[in-house]
């Protein structure tokens, strides 16, 4: 790996991912911190992508490195978690049934991950279907389901709706604008995790080569 | 380019970038006025329009509180001076002052703008040496309005109609 993509690129991509995750353009444009269970989640998901080769922590943070590498690593490896989790808590929905249903759903993809063991292609493309799918649930159907009602008929039926479901599935209007940022946002993600240091033929994650 | 100098290069940048993203999470700016303001006065660099605080000076001291709460807004875009956010919570407290009964709307929004002038004064001490007002520190504005807003059995006092605006 060149230190032009371990030292600015890859930093660069998970820290934008981070920016644009946090931000929350509802009402009002807020910044917030991910939640205590995307922490879990990102902790699972680095986790995998260690034990499945996806990243091999020994060419980021070793002895045999210089100090300056080790740092430039260290930052590659505190902005994955912390984009990990900024992406996760961006996917789950903020209330009612989907934010149980998508943290679930979330938690045993990654755990099934983690045992099954794919290598670390398979990994990037089930990673790209997990967060694709949460993404189309929270930012497609959930907000489908939020917009505003434009006829008489539409309005009742999600009334109805609401009623049916104790209002635990409906979740607050967001703008259109935010469903392509997470668009956006989980793609630099997927792009900075395809450019981490991979083992080396031969070498395990936990070794340099 | 050398090694060592795109490392350092992109680690210095990668923690200033984090840093802005830390200062993102705490100061929850609202607009990319607050964003631009805020980061200058990290590095020093941020001052309140002169010209239009005088004018918000002048609308306030003639009672056109809108008007002077504009002007302030102007001079103060980015909500970092605690002087102007002073004199924001001030107009908030005498546009709502009422003889009878206060307006709540704009007494909750002096003590929004209060507390972030509070929030902004070094150790919270905020000092307006201005012979016109009244109140010339935050905690006793502060406390005015919380008066304002709050209910109880003083409210019945008949008397309350002879009190004074500050």
């Amino acid at each position: 790996m060149t230190a032009l993509r371990e030292a600015v690129v890859i930093p660069l991509l998970f820290l934008t991912s981070i920016l644009m995750a946090a931000t929350d353009v509802g009402p009002r444009v807020t910044v917030g911190p991910p939640s205590l269970f995307s922490l879990v989640l990102a902790t699972l998901l680095v986790g995998t992508l260690v034990r499945c080769g996806a990243v091999a922590p020994a060419r980021l943070l070793h002895t045999d490195r210089a100090m300056l590498a080790n740092a430039n690593g260290f930052v590659v490896v505190a902005t994955l978690f912390a984009s990990a989790a900024q992406v996760m808590s961006m996917l789950t929905p903020q209330t009612g049934l989907p934010m149980l249903f998508v943290s679930v759903f979330l938690f045993v993809l990654l755990l099934n991950t983690w045992v099954a063991m794919p290598d670390a292609v398979r990994l990037l493309r089930s990673l790209a279907v997990t967060l694709g799918s949460a993404l189309v649930f929270k930012f497609v159907i959930l907000d489908g389901l939020a917009a505003p009602a434009t006829s008489r008929t539409a309005r009742v039926l999600a009334a109805l709706f609401d009623v049916a479901t104790l209002g635990t599935v409906s979740q607050p209007p967001r703008p259109a604008i935010a469903g392509y940022m997470a668009f956006l946002t989980v793609v630099l993600f997927l792009a900075g995790v395809s450019l981490l240091p991979r083992p080396r033929s031969g070498g395990s994650a936990l070794m340099p080569r | 380019m050398k090694e060592p100098v795109i490392r350092g290069a992109g680690l210095a940048g990668a923690l200033a970038y984090a840093a802005a993203i830390g200062w993102l999470y705490v100061a929850q700016p609202q607009n990319p006025a607050q964003v631009t303001g805020g980061l200058a006065a990290i590095v020093g660099a941020y001052h309140v329009d002169a010209q239009a605080f005088a004018d918000g000076l002048q609308f306030f001291r003639k009672d056109q509180f809108v008007e002077a709460r504009a002007a302030f807004s102007r001079a103060d875009p980015a909500e970092r001076d605690a002087t102007t956010q002073f004199y924001i919570a001030y107009a908030f407290y005498r546009e709502g002052w009422g003889r009878v009964y206060n307006d709540d709307t704009l007494f909750t929004a002096g003590l929004a703008a209060v507390d972030k002038a509070i929030a902004l004064a070094p150790n919270g001490r905020v000092v307006v040496p201005d012979p016109d007002l009244q109140m010339h520190s935050a905690d006793e504005l502060r406390a005015e309005l919380q008066r304002g807003v709050t209910r109880d059995a003083s409210d019945l006092n008949p008397l309350k109609v002879f009190r004074t605006r500050k």
